[in-house]
């Protein structure tokens, strides 16, 4: 029996239109558990989701917190239109706090049950502030009406242990285990700062607990500052019509139609019930698009040795339900079984494995110089149990073999470890460094930021270069696409609010291959459209995938194939079924304005968000040393003569280097201008006050903000 | 396992069926929330239903479709949350759903329809299972 | 000469959209491709011809991350 610290008993109420409008509060230090009202206020401006996060992180801080400052919260929301069953996609929890790399609020999103389970138990958001001495536990049981803060007990640390404990603690028999959803992190968490969070799920058909990642931003390492063990939700009794919607019977109507039509297209499509979002690495690489070995080049002959097709045909468990929350049936969640671990505390055990998802593919992998499919694996599952993020992760772990290569740190630097491109072994035990707060591990896991402070200051590693490497914006690390030659994928990672995350823009293939916005103001919309579009889903509760990684048979046909309007207009739809209001397309994009604005004002209340914070480092602009020109040397000759009217025949290496770095450099602050300026920002990256009123976000406390600086 | 089959030739469209099922089932008249639906093409009859080929099984969201002792697929309403996945991926259209019900329906092979069909189109069969 | 996705491309006699697919490397599966503005059915590809100074686009219908 674990000790209980603190009860508390709350009345059950229905959902009204997919709103509770009550959220919760808990506070770890003085174990204070409040309940606030969700405001007509809140709803109309911020929506849900990511917009309450926000605002209510918003209220929680001083532009002093820090993310291990007590005052520091971790906010989780679903959304109103999420928990519904009918239609694809609709389980995400979104989530903020003042991130650990950053210093300035990660959103981040996470797919799977929490959300919906908490929704379902009463609550729109919970907020988490405070820190505690000692371990805790915290329950919010949705059918009792029943919160307990309880003494974490001898329960384990990673996650795959605590997951699977707390799931067989709290469900009443086997059938009940798909009611409990647990938030807890891993080990790395408590030695790294890129700690993430693990939310978990009860697989019905493997009859294991299996887990989705809310990856970005160093959320773990907060949750385990706060001295959080873990959160469960329990839940029973799901049913299609719990938010009580408005309009049901449009609800079921769309939800079919997008049902049958995942089911006579996906396999034409992209696969994703068969392969998961990993099916994009060959693509990658076939365009030479897949980031290898530090981004330095797109694609390896090796390849074919990560495709989808050997993760399809040797690992992943075919043929059963495969979706994170129920009704999803682009069921994209795959998991290898029974795959048998080689390495770390855990070696010699058989484990389910989540994934690979495209970015364990392409980070752990290819720009590993690891082609090996088993060693993507392995990572992945320590990753995840560990509570690492793999984006970050990975793209540090690049940048440090990258500097090993270059003889920017030595072996002796690294405690040993031999930890050059493609050396599995040498990346795993890293991984396990981290996991133990050991060795090299304690320096990687402070992330590239710091790192390049440290390999200069103590390894005397080449300031300039290691700026130019180094994958980071705002502190944060790249996720794994390229945006080398794409001028609005550039844009796409650093013109962000919270870093380089494509979850704002993803425009690679628009931009380069299918060359459909060439000029500045193309791309300058393209900028300011896709992220206010992929902004609502964040608000909603909603998965991104089935807006586009499945579209309807006439997609092409139509104005704007890239938008998928039919698509947008079943959420339009859905969303005033649910909610009984009348939004339309032009609507959509102005809720997510609202809030888009109102974090990128936080940013500079949290003293960054302004231009030189959406600075690129050179690697993501263009190619850094002689090797990437040489790999490309046509192309990259081509453009001086097309784009600069140079002859490079008559110049040298270096010389050319230059001249397309100035080049580069040049575009990107154009392209920077211009989309401030389509986004109604200031030249300096500032929302202006005429631009918040347009869009209803005049508020005097970001009026306040703003002044100073225009 | 039992299969309703129907020797659409001799099926005259008189709803017949129709009826029987869903005031069986539902308590009302009303063929949408009949399990058996007739198609008039052109005077050319055809019977939609279950032929239970139980692919719904394995791409049930909430794990709540099942083969019954006799082979006939059946939905467990308690696990059931209502998500439509079935409908929407039943290849022959024969998994139904209506807005003021909280799980589908189908076909279960009862039988009670055959009972009432006036030109005796519609029989039972041990089906081999699939 | 021909324009693809507005970039200038060599062009042949008897050059059909499947060539200009595959001459561009185009391995993507889902593609939506027109020609002067007109829609041109995936059936198509092998027998719809090219002619010089046409207006090829070939756009990928790829969701990305």
């Amino acid at each position: 029996m674990r000790k209980v610290l603190r009860s508390y008993d709350y009345k059950l109420t229905r959902i009204e239109k997919g709103y509770n409008n009550r959220s919760l509060y808990i506070n770890v230090g003085d174990l204070r558990i409040e309940e606030k009202e969700v405001t007509q206020f809140m709803k109309d401006k911020f929506i849900g989701g990511k917009g309450f996060d926000l605002w209510y992180l918003w209220h929680a801080v001083t532009p002093q917190t820090r993310w291990d400052s007590p005052e520091n919260e971790i906010v989780m929301s679903s959304g109103p239109i999420g928990g519904i069953t009918q239609y694809p996609g609709t389980g995400k929890t979104l989530l903020a706090a003042i991130s650990t790399l950053t210093d300035i609020p990660i959103d981040s999103n996470v797919g799977g049950y929490f959300g919906p389970l908490l929704k379902f138990s009463g609550w729109d958001a919970l907020e988490i502030q405070g820190k505690s001495e000692n371990d805790l536990v915290i329950v919010i049981d949705g059918n009792k009406g029943h919160i307990s803060i309880e003494d974490a007990g001898d329960l384990p640390y990673d996650t795959h242990l605590l997951t699977e404990a707390l799931t067989e603690e709290y469900a009443e028999n086997e059938d009940d285990k798909r009611s409990v959803s647990v938030v807890c992190t891993g080990s790395a968490a408590e030695h790294t700062l890129v700690g993430m969070l693990n939310f978990s799920f009860y697989d019905t058909f493997r009859k294991t607990v299996r887990v989705k990642q809310a990856g970005r931003g160093g959320l773990g390492t907060i949750f385990r500052n706060k001295h959080i063990r873990a959160l469960v939700v329990k839940f029973k009794g799901v049913k299609g019509n719990l938010n009580n919607p408005a309009d049901v019977a449009t609800i079921n109507r769309i939800g079919v139609k997008m049902h049958k039509q995942i089911h006579d297209l996906d396999d034409k499509q992209n696969g994703m019930r068969k392969i998961g979002t990993a099916n994009t690495v060959m693509i990658m690489n076939q365009y030479d698009l897949l980031p290898t070995r530090n981004f330095q080049t797109g694609g390896d002959p090796e390849a074919y040795r990560i495709a989808p097709e050997v993760f399809v045909n040797e690992f992943l468990t075919q043929g059963i339900h495969d979706g994170c929350w129920y009704g999803c049936t682009i069921s994209c969640s795959k998991a290898a079984d029974n795959f048998k671990l080689r390495t770390g505390p855990y070696a010699g055990q058989c484990v389910t494995v989540d994934g690979p998802e495209y970015e364990n593919a392409a980070g752990l992998g290819a720009n590993l110089g690891c082609f090996d499919p088993r060693h993507v694996l392995e990572a992945n599952f320590y990753c995840d149990t560990y509570g690492l993020d793999i984006i970050s992760t990975a793209t540090m772990m690049a940048f440090v073999m990258e500097c090993y290569e270059r003889g920017q740190i030595t072996r002796e630097d690294m405690g040993g470890l031999d930890l050059r491109f493609g050396n599995s072994d040498a990346a795993l035990e890293l991984l396990h460094q981290m996991a133990r707060g050991e060795g090299f591990g304690l320096i990687v896991g402070q992330g590239t930021r710091k790192m390049k402070k440290i390999f200069v200051e103590r390894f005397g590693a080449d300031e300039q270069l290691l700026n130019d490497i180094g994958m980071e914006n705002k502190g944060l690390e790249y996720s794994e696409y390229m945006p080398k030659e794409s001028l609005a994928q550039q844009g796409g990672f650093a013109l962000t609010n919270k870093g380089p995350q494509h979850d704002e823009a993803w425009l690679i293939f628009m931009d380069m291959v299918n060359n459909q916005i060439p000029t500045f103001e193309d791309k300058a919309y393209a900028l300011y459209y896709y992220p206010m579009f992929r902004t609502w889903f964040g608000l909603m509760g909603l998965c991104k995938l089935p807006w586009n990684d499945i579209v309807p048979a006439d997609n092409g046909r139509t104005e704007t194939p890239a938008k998928v309007p039919e698509h947008v207009q079943n959420y339009v739809d859905i969303y005033n079924a649910v909610t009984g209001q009348k939004i339309d397309k032009e609507e959509l994009i102005i809720q997510s304005e609202r809030v888009y604005n109102f974090q990128r004002v936080f940013n500079i209340r949290m003293g960054k968000g302004l231009r030189e914070h959406d600075s690129s480092p050179y690697r993501a602009l263009g190619p850094v040393t002689r090797e990437e020109y040489l790999s490309r040397e046509e192309r990259y000759d081509n453009q001086l003569r097309e784009q600069q009217g140079i002859d490079p025949t008559t110049m040298s290496l270096e010389e050319k280097l230059a001249a397309t770095r100035a080049y580069r450099e040049k575009q990107f602050k154009l392209l920077t201008d211009a989309v401030y300026k389509r986004r109604g920002w200031t030249n300096n990256g500032v929302p202006t006050p005429e631009h918040l009123k347009e869009i209803g976000m005049d508020l005097p406390m970001l009026l306040e903000v703003v002044e100073p600086h225009l | 396992m039992k299969v309703l089959h129907c020797k659409q030739e001799i099926c005259i469209g008189c709803g017949e069926c129709e009826k029987a099922c869903s005031k069986a089932y539902f308590r009302v008249e009303d063929r949408n929330k009949s399990a058996i639906r007739i198609i008039n093409n052109d005077n050319t009859f055809r019977a939609i239903k279950c032929s239970q080929c139980g692919e719904c099984i394995n791409m049930c969201t909430a794990h709540a479709i099942y083969r019954d002792r006799n082979g006939v697929v059946r939905i467990n309403k308690k696990l059931c949350v209502g998500c439509l996945g079935c409908v929407g991926f039943c290849s022959e259209l024969s998994m139904f759903y209506a807005d003021d019900l909280t799980e589908p329906f189908k076909c279960i092979a009862c039988g009670i329809c055959t009972k009432v069909c006036p030109v005796n189109a519609l029989e039972i069969l041990e089906s081999k299972a699939v | 000469m021909i324009k693809v996705n507005t970039r200038d491309h060599p062009w042949q006699e008897g050059m059909t959209v499947r060539g200009v697919i595959e001459e561009k490397k185009f391995t993507f599966r889902h593609l939506v491709v027109r020609v002067n503005g007109n829609f041109i059915p995936e059936d198509q590809y092998e027998h719809h011809v090219i002619n010089d100074g046409d207006n090829v686009m070939v756009i990928h219908l790829i969701a990305g991350g």
